[in-house]
Protein backbone atom coordinates (compact mmCIF):
# COMPACT_ATOMS: atom_id res chain seq x y z
CA UNK A 1 0.00 0.00 0.00
CA UNK A 2 1.03 3.91 -0.77
CA UNK A 3 1.67 6.34 1.17
CA UNK A 4 -1.76 8.13 2.29
CA UNK A 5 -1.44 12.34 1.79
CA UNK A 6 -4.54 13.02 3.68
CA UNK A 7 -5.33 16.99 4.34
CA UNK A 8 -8.71 17.31 6.37
CA UNK A 9 -9.99 21.11 6.82
CA UNK A 10 -11.96 21.70 9.75
CA UNK A 11 -13.80 25.07 11.20
CA UNK A 12 -12.76 25.19 14.91
CA UNK A 13 -15.19 22.85 17.29
CA UNK A 14 -18.13 22.71 14.82
CA UNK A 15 -20.17 19.54 15.31
CA UNK A 16 -19.67 18.00 11.59
CA UNK A 17 -15.78 19.08 12.33
CA UNK A 18 -15.60 16.90 15.57
CA UNK A 19 -17.51 14.31 13.83
CA UNK A 20 -14.95 14.07 10.74
CA UNK A 21 -11.92 14.38 13.10
CA UNK A 22 -12.97 11.18 14.85
CA UNK A 23 -14.25 9.40 11.78
CA UNK A 24 -11.05 10.06 9.68
CA UNK A 25 -8.83 8.51 13.34
CA UNK A 26 -11.17 5.65 13.47
CA UNK A 27 -10.41 4.76 9.69
CA UNK A 28 -6.71 5.31 9.71
CA UNK A 29 -5.98 3.41 12.98
CA UNK A 30 -7.89 0.62 11.83
CA UNK A 31 -7.10 0.46 8.21
CA UNK A 32 -3.68 1.77 7.60
CA UNK A 33 -1.20 0.85 10.40
CA UNK A 34 0.95 4.03 10.07
CA UNK A 35 1.06 4.18 6.49
CA UNK A 36 -0.41 7.51 6.00
CA UNK A 37 0.06 11.22 6.32
CA UNK A 38 -2.60 13.35 8.05
CA UNK A 39 -2.91 17.02 8.44
CA UNK A 40 -5.73 18.55 10.36
CA UNK A 41 -6.23 22.01 9.53
CA UNK A 42 -8.42 24.66 11.20
CA UNK A 43 -9.48 27.04 8.61
CA UNK A 44 -9.45 30.04 11.57
CA UNK A 45 -6.02 29.69 12.41
CA UNK A 46 -5.14 29.15 8.87
CA UNK A 47 -7.53 31.12 6.58
CA UNK A 48 -4.59 31.33 4.23
CA UNK A 49 -4.24 27.27 3.56
CA UNK A 50 -8.36 27.76 3.13
CA UNK A 51 -7.55 30.29 0.32
CA UNK A 52 -4.67 27.80 -1.18
CA UNK A 53 -6.58 24.73 -1.37
CA UNK A 54 -9.83 26.67 -2.88
CA UNK A 55 -11.84 24.95 0.51
CA UNK A 56 -15.68 26.27 0.47
CA UNK A 57 -17.37 23.57 2.24
CA UNK A 58 -16.18 22.41 5.75
CA UNK A 59 -15.22 19.92 6.89
CA UNK A 60 -13.05 18.81 3.31
CA UNK A 61 -11.24 16.16 2.95
CA UNK A 62 -8.35 15.99 0.46
CA UNK A 63 -6.42 12.95 -0.28
CA UNK A 64 -3.38 14.52 -2.08
CA UNK A 65 -1.56 11.43 -2.61
CA UNK A 66 -2.09 9.05 -4.52
CA UNK A 67 -3.12 10.85 -7.38
CA UNK A 68 -5.94 11.43 -8.62
CA UNK A 69 -6.27 14.41 -6.17
CA UNK A 70 -9.47 13.52 -4.44
CA UNK A 71 -11.92 15.49 -2.16
CA UNK A 72 -14.59 13.94 0.50
CA UNK A 73 -17.17 16.52 1.73
CA UNK A 74 -19.14 16.35 4.84
CA UNK A 75 -18.75 14.50 8.18
CA UNK A 76 -17.55 11.18 7.04
CA UNK A 77 -20.32 10.16 8.49
CA UNK A 78 -20.76 6.68 6.21
CA UNK A 79 -17.58 4.46 6.81
CA UNK A 80 -18.39 2.40 3.27
CA UNK A 81 -18.04 5.49 1.67
CA UNK A 82 -15.41 7.07 2.93
CA UNK A 83 -13.17 3.93 2.27
CA UNK A 84 -14.38 4.28 -1.62
CA UNK A 85 -13.24 7.36 -1.57
CA UNK A 86 -9.59 6.79 -0.21
CA UNK A 87 -9.62 3.82 -2.63
CA UNK A 88 -9.24 1.54 0.53
CA UNK A 89 -12.31 -0.57 0.17
CA UNK A 90 -10.97 -3.60 -1.42
CA UNK A 91 -7.61 -3.79 1.63
CA UNK B 1 -36.90 59.13 4.51
CA UNK B 2 -34.32 57.16 2.27
CA UNK B 3 -31.88 54.71 3.49
CA UNK B 4 -28.47 55.42 2.61
CA UNK B 5 -26.60 54.65 -0.61
CA UNK B 6 -23.20 54.36 -1.82
CA UNK B 7 -22.38 56.07 -5.12
CA UNK B 8 -20.96 53.54 -7.65
CA UNK B 9 -19.46 55.72 -10.14
CA UNK B 10 -21.19 53.85 -13.24
CA UNK B 11 -22.50 56.33 -15.71
CA UNK B 12 -26.28 56.88 -15.02
CA UNK B 13 -26.43 54.43 -12.67
CA UNK B 14 -26.18 56.10 -10.04
CA UNK B 15 -28.95 59.09 -11.80
CA UNK B 16 -31.08 56.16 -12.17
CA UNK B 17 -30.91 54.23 -8.76
CA UNK B 18 -31.55 57.64 -6.58
CA UNK B 19 -27.81 57.81 -5.52
CA UNK B 20 -26.61 54.74 -6.06
CA UNK B 21 -26.90 50.81 -4.73
CA UNK B 22 -28.19 50.37 -0.92
CA UNK B 23 -25.06 50.87 1.69
CA UNK B 24 -24.16 48.11 3.63
CA UNK B 25 -26.25 45.69 1.65
CA UNK B 26 -26.67 43.24 -0.95
CA UNK B 27 -27.88 43.72 -4.38
CA UNK B 28 -29.04 40.96 -6.51
CA UNK B 29 -28.64 41.62 -10.29
CA UNK B 30 -30.11 38.64 -12.45
CA UNK B 31 -29.51 38.02 -16.67
CA UNK B 32 -29.74 35.81 -18.90
CA UNK B 33 -25.73 34.88 -20.23
CA UNK B 34 -24.57 37.55 -22.35
CA UNK B 35 -26.42 40.24 -20.53
CA UNK B 36 -23.56 41.55 -18.75
CA UNK B 37 -24.04 40.94 -14.74
CA UNK B 38 -20.08 39.78 -14.31
CA UNK B 39 -19.32 43.44 -16.18
CA UNK B 40 -21.41 45.14 -14.15
CA UNK B 41 -19.97 43.48 -10.95
CA UNK B 42 -16.28 44.04 -12.26
CA UNK B 43 -17.08 47.53 -13.03
CA UNK B 44 -18.70 48.46 -9.67
CA UNK B 45 -15.21 47.83 -8.47
CA UNK B 46 -13.46 49.47 -11.03
CA UNK B 47 -14.90 52.17 -10.61
CA UNK B 48 -14.77 52.16 -6.58
CA UNK B 49 -10.83 52.04 -7.08
CA UNK B 50 -10.46 54.97 -9.40
CA UNK B 51 -12.94 56.74 -8.33
CA UNK B 52 -13.45 56.90 -4.52
CA UNK B 53 -10.35 54.82 -3.64
CA UNK B 54 -11.96 52.23 -2.28
CA UNK B 55 -10.89 48.76 -2.31
CA UNK B 56 -13.03 45.79 -3.88
CA UNK B 57 -13.24 41.62 -3.23
CA UNK B 58 -14.09 39.81 -6.62
CA UNK B 59 -15.47 36.23 -5.53
CA UNK B 60 -15.74 33.94 -8.75
CA UNK B 61 -17.83 31.10 -8.84
CA UNK B 62 -17.76 30.16 -12.40
CA UNK B 63 -15.27 31.58 -14.66
CA UNK B 64 -11.39 31.06 -14.04
CA UNK B 65 -9.40 34.09 -12.14
CA UNK B 66 -7.32 34.15 -15.47
CA UNK B 67 -10.08 34.59 -17.57
CA UNK B 68 -11.50 37.42 -15.78
CA UNK B 69 -8.25 39.13 -15.91
CA UNK B 70 -7.87 38.85 -19.27
CA UNK B 71 -11.32 40.08 -20.24
CA UNK B 72 -11.28 43.35 -17.92
CA UNK B 73 -7.46 44.01 -19.22
CA UNK B 74 -9.29 44.70 -22.30
CA UNK B 75 -10.93 47.74 -20.51
CA UNK B 76 -8.14 49.65 -19.68
CA UNK B 77 -8.36 48.47 -16.05
CA UNK B 78 -5.12 48.35 -14.63
CA UNK B 79 -5.93 44.79 -13.02
CA UNK B 80 -2.83 43.78 -12.28
CA UNK B 81 -1.34 47.01 -10.45
CA UNK B 82 -4.67 46.96 -8.31
CA UNK B 83 -3.90 43.24 -7.48
CA UNK B 84 -0.46 44.35 -6.63
CA UNK B 85 -1.73 47.07 -4.10
CA UNK B 86 -4.07 44.91 -2.65
CA UNK B 87 -6.86 47.28 -3.78
CA UNK B 88 -8.65 44.38 -5.90
CA UNK B 89 -8.46 40.21 -4.62
CA UNK B 90 -9.53 37.62 -6.17
CA UNK B 91 -11.81 35.03 -4.24
CA UNK B 92 -11.53 32.13 -6.58
CA UNK B 93 -14.48 29.73 -5.40
CA UNK B 94 -14.43 28.16 -9.11
CA UNK B 95 -15.13 24.50 -8.93
CA UNK B 96 -12.07 22.76 -8.95
CA UNK B 97 -11.44 19.68 -11.29
CA UNK B 98 -10.48 17.21 -8.88
CA UNK B 99 -13.00 14.39 -8.19
CA UNK B 100 -15.61 14.90 -5.25
CA UNK B 101 -17.55 13.09 -3.34
CA UNK B 102 -20.56 14.30 -0.55
CA UNK B 103 -20.29 11.87 2.81
CA UNK B 104 -22.49 13.48 5.70
CA UNK B 105 -23.57 17.05 6.57
CA UNK B 106 -21.10 20.43 6.13
CA UNK B 107 -21.58 24.13 5.68
CA UNK B 108 -19.88 26.38 3.68
CA UNK B 109 -18.05 28.16 6.69
CA UNK B 110 -14.72 27.32 4.30
CA UNK B 111 -15.96 29.93 2.08
CA UNK B 112 -17.38 32.47 4.51
CA UNK B 113 -13.95 32.27 6.56
CA UNK B 114 -12.08 33.27 2.77
CA UNK B 115 -14.32 36.00 2.27
CA UNK B 116 -14.07 37.78 5.64
CA UNK B 117 -10.32 37.18 5.49
CA UNK B 118 -10.08 38.52 2.05
CA UNK B 119 -12.17 41.60 3.29
CA UNK B 120 -10.67 42.24 6.23
CA UNK B 121 -7.11 42.22 4.82
CA UNK B 122 -7.92 44.74 2.01
CA UNK B 123 -10.37 46.52 3.80
CA UNK B 124 -12.70 46.53 1.14
CA UNK B 125 -15.47 48.55 0.89
CA UNK B 126 -17.08 46.57 -2.13
CA UNK B 127 -17.96 43.20 -3.01
CA UNK B 128 -18.87 40.84 -6.23
CA UNK B 129 -20.00 37.53 -5.73
CA UNK B 130 -20.60 36.21 -9.37
CA UNK B 131 -22.46 34.12 -9.89
CA UNK B 132 -24.51 32.50 -7.33
CA UNK B 133 -26.41 30.12 -9.21
CA UNK B 134 -23.07 27.79 -9.93
CA UNK B 135 -23.15 27.51 -6.12
CA UNK B 136 -26.51 25.67 -6.43
CA UNK B 137 -25.44 23.01 -8.52
CA UNK B 138 -21.78 22.24 -6.84
CA UNK B 139 -23.55 21.88 -3.76
CA UNK B 140 -26.69 19.74 -4.02
CA UNK B 141 -28.17 20.44 -0.42
CA UNK B 142 -30.54 24.10 -1.72
CA UNK B 143 -32.02 24.67 1.65
CA UNK B 144 -28.88 24.71 3.93
CA UNK B 145 -27.20 26.45 0.99
CA UNK B 146 -29.65 29.35 0.73
CA UNK B 147 -29.28 29.42 4.66
CA UNK B 148 -25.07 29.63 4.05
CA UNK B 149 -25.30 32.22 1.83
CA UNK B 150 -28.01 33.99 3.91
CA UNK B 151 -25.29 34.11 6.71
CA UNK B 152 -22.23 35.09 3.96
CA UNK B 153 -24.87 37.79 3.14
CA UNK B 154 -25.18 39.17 6.75
CA UNK B 155 -21.64 39.28 7.08
CA UNK B 156 -20.79 41.31 4.61
CA UNK B 157 -23.54 43.84 5.93
CA UNK B 158 -21.37 43.14 9.52
CA UNK B 159 -18.22 44.40 7.60
CA UNK B 160 -19.49 47.22 5.82
CA UNK B 161 -19.47 46.30 2.87
CA UNK B 162 -21.67 46.92 -0.04
CA UNK B 163 -22.33 43.98 -2.76
CA UNK B 164 -23.77 42.71 -5.67
CA UNK B 165 -24.39 39.44 -6.08
CA UNK B 166 -24.93 38.06 -9.64
CA UNK B 167 -27.38 34.98 -10.54
CA UNK B 168 -28.68 33.89 -13.69
CA UNK B 169 -31.90 33.34 -15.40
CA UNK B 170 -33.26 31.38 -18.14
CA UNK B 171 -35.86 33.83 -19.61
CA UNK B 172 -35.60 37.64 -20.00
CA UNK B 173 -39.59 37.98 -18.76
CA UNK B 174 -40.35 35.50 -16.22
CA UNK B 175 -38.66 34.09 -13.13
CA UNK B 176 -36.19 36.48 -11.32
CA UNK B 177 -33.72 34.01 -10.91
CA UNK B 178 -33.46 30.13 -12.47
CA UNK B 179 -33.91 28.37 -9.53
CA UNK B 180 -36.15 31.00 -7.63
CA UNK B 181 -34.40 31.03 -4.31
CA UNK B 182 -31.56 33.66 -4.88
CA UNK B 183 -34.38 36.51 -4.94
CA UNK B 184 -34.68 35.71 -0.98
CA UNK B 185 -31.35 36.60 0.17
CA UNK B 186 -31.71 40.33 -0.55
CA UNK B 187 -34.29 43.00 -1.01
CA UNK B 188 -32.59 44.48 -4.08
CA UNK B 189 -33.06 43.41 -7.19
CA UNK B 190 -31.96 44.34 -10.57
CA UNK B 191 -32.32 42.74 -13.86
CA UNK B 192 -30.19 43.37 -16.63
CA UNK B 193 -32.06 41.88 -20.09
CA UNK B 194 -30.13 41.32 -23.79
CA UNK B 195 -33.62 41.40 -25.62
CA UNK B 196 -33.86 40.52 -28.96
CA UNK B 197 -36.34 42.50 -30.88
CA UNK B 198 -37.38 43.02 -34.04
CA UNK B 199 -34.56 41.76 -35.40
CA UNK B 200 -32.37 44.28 -32.87
CA UNK B 201 -30.63 43.85 -29.53
CA UNK B 202 -31.45 45.59 -27.21
CA UNK B 203 -29.82 45.62 -23.42
CA UNK B 204 -31.57 47.71 -21.03
CA UNK B 205 -31.42 47.70 -17.11
CA UNK B 206 -34.09 47.55 -14.47
CA UNK B 207 -34.11 48.13 -10.83
CA UNK B 208 -36.94 45.87 -9.68
CA UNK B 209 -37.01 46.74 -5.99
CA UNK B 210 -34.87 48.79 -3.70
CA UNK B 211 -36.51 48.39 -0.42
CA UNK B 212 -37.04 51.57 1.74
CA UNK B 213 -35.88 53.59 -1.25
CA UNK B 214 -36.80 55.77 -4.42
CA UNK B 215 -35.46 54.38 -7.56
CA UNK B 216 -36.41 54.48 -11.10
CA UNK B 217 -39.09 52.44 -12.45
CA UNK B 218 -38.99 50.32 -15.95
CA UNK B 219 -36.34 49.84 -18.23
CA UNK B 220 -33.42 52.04 -18.97
CA UNK B 221 -31.35 51.05 -22.05
CA UNK B 222 -27.81 50.65 -21.74
CA UNK B 223 -24.69 49.87 -24.18
CA UNK B 224 -21.55 48.25 -23.82
CA UNK B 225 -18.69 50.73 -24.71
CA UNK B 226 -15.70 49.47 -25.50
CA UNK B 227 -13.61 51.62 -23.02
CA UNK B 228 -16.61 52.92 -20.91
CA UNK B 229 -17.89 49.73 -20.17
CA UNK B 230 -21.63 49.86 -19.16
CA UNK B 231 -23.07 53.19 -20.03
CA UNK B 232 -26.57 53.42 -19.69
CA UNK B 233 -28.79 55.97 -21.19
CA UNK B 234 -31.03 57.98 -18.40
CA UNK B 235 -34.25 58.40 -20.62
CA UNK B 236 -37.22 58.82 -18.31
CA UNK B 237 -34.41 59.33 -15.71
CA UNK B 238 -34.22 63.07 -17.51
CA UNK B 239 -35.42 65.97 -16.15
CA UNK B 240 -36.93 68.53 -17.99
CA UNK B 241 -34.97 71.31 -16.20
CA UNK B 242 -33.03 72.99 -18.91
CA UNK B 243 -33.08 77.00 -19.08
CA UNK B 244 -35.52 78.70 -21.84
CA UNK B 245 -33.18 80.80 -23.55
CA UNK B 246 -35.20 84.05 -25.20
CA UNK B 247 -32.08 84.40 -27.46
CA UNK B 248 -33.04 84.10 -31.15
CA UNK B 249 -30.47 82.36 -33.88
CA UNK B 250 -30.92 82.65 -37.25
CA UNK B 251 -32.09 80.41 -40.07
CA UNK B 252 -29.90 81.62 -42.83
CA UNK B 253 -33.04 82.85 -44.92
CA UNK B 254 -33.93 85.98 -43.83
CA UNK B 255 -37.67 85.49 -45.16
CA UNK B 256 -37.85 82.20 -42.81
CA UNK B 257 -36.84 83.95 -39.75
CA UNK B 258 -39.28 86.76 -40.10
CA UNK B 259 -42.25 83.71 -40.23
CA UNK B 260 -40.80 82.52 -37.29
CA UNK B 261 -40.93 86.07 -35.20
CA UNK B 262 -37.09 86.84 -35.18
CA UNK B 263 -35.82 83.55 -36.15
CA UNK B 264 -35.34 80.28 -34.04
CA UNK B 265 -35.04 80.34 -30.44
CA UNK B 266 -30.92 79.42 -29.47
CA UNK B 267 -32.11 76.28 -27.53
CA UNK B 268 -34.53 74.80 -29.62
CA UNK B 269 -35.26 71.87 -31.77
CA UNK B 270 -36.40 72.54 -35.38
CA UNK B 271 -38.04 69.54 -37.33
CA UNK B 272 -37.92 69.75 -40.65
CA UNK B 273 -40.26 67.27 -43.05
CA UNK B 274 -40.49 66.65 -46.94
CA UNK B 275 -40.50 64.18 -49.12
CA UNK B 276 -37.45 63.49 -51.52
CA UNK B 277 -36.52 66.77 -53.18
CA UNK B 278 -38.41 69.20 -51.33
CA UNK B 279 -35.72 71.33 -49.78
CA UNK B 280 -34.67 69.24 -46.50
CA UNK B 281 -31.13 69.58 -47.52
CA UNK B 282 -31.62 73.09 -48.86
CA UNK B 283 -32.84 74.36 -45.37
CA UNK B 284 -30.28 72.25 -44.00
CA UNK B 285 -27.72 74.54 -45.99
CA UNK B 286 -28.90 77.33 -44.93
CA UNK B 287 -29.16 76.85 -41.31
CA UNK B 288 -25.18 75.77 -41.55
CA UNK B 289 -24.90 79.19 -43.78
CA UNK B 290 -26.32 81.00 -40.46
CA UNK B 291 -22.93 80.55 -38.29
CA UNK B 292 -22.12 82.99 -40.36
CA UNK B 293 -23.68 86.17 -38.37
CA UNK B 294 -22.13 85.63 -35.19
CA UNK B 295 -19.15 83.77 -35.64
CA UNK B 296 -20.64 80.46 -34.51
CA UNK B 297 -19.66 76.52 -35.02
CA UNK B 298 -22.15 73.94 -36.47
CA UNK B 299 -21.69 70.39 -36.85
CA UNK B 300 -23.60 68.29 -39.37
CA UNK B 301 -24.25 64.85 -38.77
CA UNK B 302 -25.07 63.12 -42.55
CA UNK B 303 -26.73 59.87 -42.19
CA UNK B 304 -27.67 60.14 -46.23
CA UNK B 305 -25.61 61.71 -48.21
CA UNK B 306 -21.45 61.41 -48.58
CA UNK B 307 -19.18 64.57 -47.80
CA UNK B 308 -18.74 65.08 -51.33
CA UNK B 309 -22.23 65.52 -52.24
CA UNK B 310 -23.03 67.62 -49.72
CA UNK B 311 -20.12 70.07 -50.49
CA UNK B 312 -21.73 69.88 -54.32
CA UNK B 313 -24.56 71.00 -53.02
CA UNK B 314 -24.05 73.81 -51.31
CA UNK B 315 -21.81 75.01 -53.81
CA UNK B 316 -24.80 74.77 -56.25
CA UNK B 317 -26.62 77.14 -54.08
CA UNK B 318 -23.68 79.27 -54.19
CA UNK B 319 -22.24 78.20 -50.23
CA UNK B 320 -18.75 77.42 -50.07
CA UNK B 321 -18.67 74.15 -46.90
CA UNK B 322 -14.98 73.00 -47.46
CA UNK B 323 -13.90 76.74 -46.94
CA UNK B 324 -16.09 77.00 -43.81
CA UNK B 325 -14.61 73.18 -42.65
CA UNK B 326 -11.22 74.49 -43.21
CA UNK B 327 -11.88 77.54 -40.87
CA UNK B 328 -13.33 75.63 -38.27
CA UNK B 329 -16.27 76.74 -38.14
CA UNK B 330 -17.88 73.48 -39.67
CA UNK B 331 -17.36 69.95 -38.99
CA UNK B 332 -19.35 67.25 -41.32
CA UNK B 333 -19.85 63.77 -39.91
CA UNK B 334 -21.12 61.38 -42.66
CA UNK B 335 -21.70 57.89 -41.21
CA UNK B 336 -23.69 55.34 -42.25
CA UNK B 337 -26.47 54.77 -39.72
CA UNK B 338 -26.16 50.65 -39.61
CA UNK B 339 -22.59 50.90 -38.25
CA UNK B 340 -24.16 51.07 -35.18
CA UNK B 341 -26.59 50.87 -32.74
CA UNK B 342 -28.73 54.29 -31.71
CA UNK B 343 -26.77 54.15 -28.13
CA UNK B 344 -23.66 54.07 -29.61
CA UNK B 345 -24.59 56.31 -31.99
CA UNK B 346 -25.87 58.66 -29.14
CA UNK B 347 -22.55 58.13 -27.22
CA UNK B 348 -20.89 59.28 -30.22
CA UNK B 349 -22.38 62.34 -30.64
CA UNK B 350 -22.11 62.92 -27.40
CA UNK B 351 -18.63 62.65 -27.51
CA UNK B 352 -18.07 64.48 -30.60
CA UNK B 353 -20.17 67.43 -29.28
CA UNK B 354 -18.22 67.54 -26.57
CA UNK B 355 -14.96 68.25 -28.43
CA UNK B 356 -15.76 70.18 -31.02
CA UNK B 357 -18.72 72.38 -29.85
CA UNK B 358 -20.83 73.62 -32.42
CA UNK B 359 -23.34 76.12 -31.37
CA UNK B 360 -25.81 74.42 -33.87
CA UNK B 361 -26.51 70.76 -34.83
CA UNK B 362 -27.94 69.33 -38.14
CA UNK B 363 -28.96 66.16 -37.99
CA UNK B 364 -29.52 64.63 -41.79
CA UNK B 365 -31.83 62.78 -41.59
CA UNK B 366 -33.49 60.93 -38.93
CA UNK B 367 -35.40 58.68 -41.31
CA UNK B 368 -32.30 57.46 -41.96
CA UNK B 369 -31.08 56.54 -38.63
CA UNK B 370 -34.92 55.28 -37.50
CA UNK B 371 -34.37 52.73 -39.74
CA UNK B 372 -31.89 51.20 -37.40
CA UNK B 373 -34.34 50.45 -34.45
CA UNK B 374 -37.16 49.68 -32.80
CA UNK B 375 -40.04 52.63 -32.52
CA UNK B 376 -39.81 52.89 -28.80
CA UNK B 377 -35.52 52.50 -29.09
CA UNK B 378 -35.71 55.59 -31.62
CA UNK B 379 -38.49 57.51 -29.28
CA UNK B 380 -35.68 57.43 -26.33
CA UNK B 381 -32.71 58.49 -28.51
CA UNK B 382 -35.06 60.89 -29.60
CA UNK B 383 -35.73 61.85 -26.36
CA UNK B 384 -31.82 61.71 -24.93
CA UNK B 385 -30.36 63.46 -27.90
CA UNK B 386 -32.76 66.55 -27.85
CA UNK B 387 -32.15 66.57 -23.52
CA UNK B 388 -28.73 66.63 -23.94
CA UNK B 389 -28.70 68.88 -26.86
CA UNK B 390 -30.99 71.80 -24.99
CA UNK B 391 -28.51 70.76 -21.77
CA UNK B 392 -25.56 72.48 -23.72
CA UNK B 393 -27.87 75.27 -24.99
CA UNK B 394 -27.50 74.15 -28.67
CA UNK B 395 -29.64 74.66 -31.66
CA UNK B 396 -30.61 71.43 -33.00
CA UNK B 397 -32.04 70.95 -37.12
CA UNK B 398 -33.06 67.33 -37.48
CA UNK B 399 -34.33 66.59 -40.83
CA UNK B 400 -37.43 63.62 -41.97
CA UNK B 401 -38.54 62.12 -44.82
CA UNK B 402 -42.20 61.99 -45.68
CA UNK B 403 -43.16 59.17 -48.17
CA UNK B 404 -45.32 61.08 -49.95
CA UNK B 405 -44.20 63.28 -52.61
CA UNK B 406 -47.22 65.26 -51.74
CA UNK B 407 -49.16 65.79 -48.41
CA UNK B 408 -49.08 62.81 -45.82
CA UNK B 409 -46.42 62.52 -42.82
CA UNK B 410 -43.78 60.12 -41.86
CA UNK B 411 -43.85 57.55 -38.98
CA UNK B 412 -40.96 59.32 -38.13
CA UNK B 413 -42.76 62.68 -37.78
CA UNK B 414 -45.65 61.35 -35.68
CA UNK B 415 -43.15 60.01 -33.06
CA UNK B 416 -41.13 62.70 -32.16
CA UNK B 417 -43.05 65.65 -32.85
CA UNK B 418 -43.98 66.79 -29.73
CA UNK B 419 -40.78 66.77 -28.97
CA UNK B 420 -39.32 69.15 -30.61
CA UNK B 421 -39.96 73.06 -30.73
CA UNK B 422 -40.58 74.11 -34.40
CA UNK B 423 -42.17 72.27 -37.10
CA UNK B 424 -41.07 72.93 -40.57
CA UNK B 425 -43.29 71.64 -43.62
CA UNK B 426 -41.90 71.42 -47.35
CA UNK B 427 -44.53 69.90 -49.24
CA UNK B 428 -45.24 69.98 -52.91
CA UNK B 429 -48.60 71.02 -53.75
CA UNK B 430 -49.92 69.85 -57.39
CA UNK B 431 -51.26 73.35 -58.70
CA UNK B 432 -52.42 74.68 -62.51
CA UNK B 433 -50.79 71.63 -63.83
CA UNK B 434 -47.30 72.01 -62.11
CA UNK B 435 -45.29 71.22 -59.18
CA UNK B 436 -45.36 73.82 -56.44
CA UNK B 437 -43.05 73.77 -53.34
CA UNK B 438 -44.68 74.80 -50.92
CA UNK B 439 -43.74 75.98 -46.63
CA UNK B 440 -45.06 76.16 -43.93
CA UNK B 441 -43.94 77.02 -40.09
CA UNK B 442 -46.65 74.61 -38.48
CA UNK B 443 -45.51 75.20 -34.79
CA UNK B 444 -43.29 77.19 -33.48
CA UNK B 445 -42.88 76.95 -29.23
CA UNK B 446 -43.36 80.15 -26.94
CA UNK B 447 -43.20 83.11 -30.11
CA UNK B 448 -45.58 83.99 -32.77
CA UNK B 449 -45.30 82.66 -36.01
CA UNK B 450 -46.84 83.47 -39.45
CA UNK B 451 -49.62 80.41 -40.12
CA UNK B 452 -49.89 80.87 -43.83
CA UNK B 453 -48.14 78.43 -45.94
CA UNK B 454 -46.11 79.82 -48.76
CA UNK B 455 -44.84 78.96 -52.35
CA UNK B 456 -40.93 79.26 -52.12
CA UNK B 457 -38.26 78.56 -55.16
CA UNK B 458 -35.03 77.26 -55.67
CA UNK B 459 -32.64 79.14 -58.12
CA UNK B 460 -28.16 78.95 -58.01
CA UNK B 461 -28.57 81.53 -55.41
CA UNK B 462 -30.45 79.63 -52.81
CA UNK B 463 -34.48 79.09 -51.42
CA UNK B 464 -37.04 82.13 -52.35
CA UNK B 465 -39.81 82.21 -50.59
CA UNK B 466 -42.75 83.72 -52.08
CA UNK B 467 -46.26 84.64 -50.75
CA UNK B 468 -49.14 82.48 -49.00
CA UNK B 469 -51.61 80.59 -51.03
CA UNK B 470 -54.28 83.24 -51.60
CA UNK B 471 -57.56 81.16 -52.56
CA UNK B 472 -56.25 77.52 -51.96
CA UNK B 473 -57.49 75.44 -49.30
CA UNK B 474 -56.16 71.73 -48.88
CA UNK B 475 -52.55 72.43 -49.81
CA UNK B 476 -51.23 69.78 -47.23
CA UNK B 477 -53.40 67.04 -47.83
CA UNK B 478 -51.96 66.91 -51.74
CA UNK B 479 -55.38 67.59 -52.99
CA UNK B 480 -55.48 71.80 -53.25
CA UNK B 481 -58.71 72.93 -53.99
CA UNK B 482 -59.23 76.72 -54.95
CA UNK B 483 -61.94 78.06 -52.87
Amino acid sequence: MENLDLQLYVNGKSHASLAAIDALNAICTERLQGDYRLEVIDIQLDPDRAEAAGILAVPTLIRSWPLPVTRIIGALTVKSRVLAGLGLSNL
Amino acid sequence: MSIKKLVTGITAFDHISAGGLPYGRTTLISGSSGCGKTLFGAQFLAMGIQLFDQAGVFVTFEEQVEDIRINLRTLNWDIDRWEKEGKWVFVDASQKDDETLTVGDYDLSGFQVRLECAVTKSNAKRVVLDSIGTVFTQFQAMNAIRHELFKVTRALGRLDTTSIITTERTEEYGKVSRLGVEEFLTDNVIILRNVLSDEKRRRTIEILKFRGSAHEKGENLFTIHPEQAIVIIPLSAMDLKYRSSGVRATSGIAKLDEMCGGGFYRDSIILVSGSIGAGKTLLVANFIDGIREKQERCLLLAFEESREQLFRNATGWGQDFAKLEEDGYLKVVCLYPEVSSLEDHYLNIQEIVKEFKPDRIALDSLSALSRTSTDKAFREFIIALTSFLKHQEITGMFTVTTTLLSGGTSDTEGNISPLTDTIILLRYVEMSGEMQRSLSVLKMRGSKHDSSIRGFTIDDKGINIGEPFIGVSGILTGIPIRS
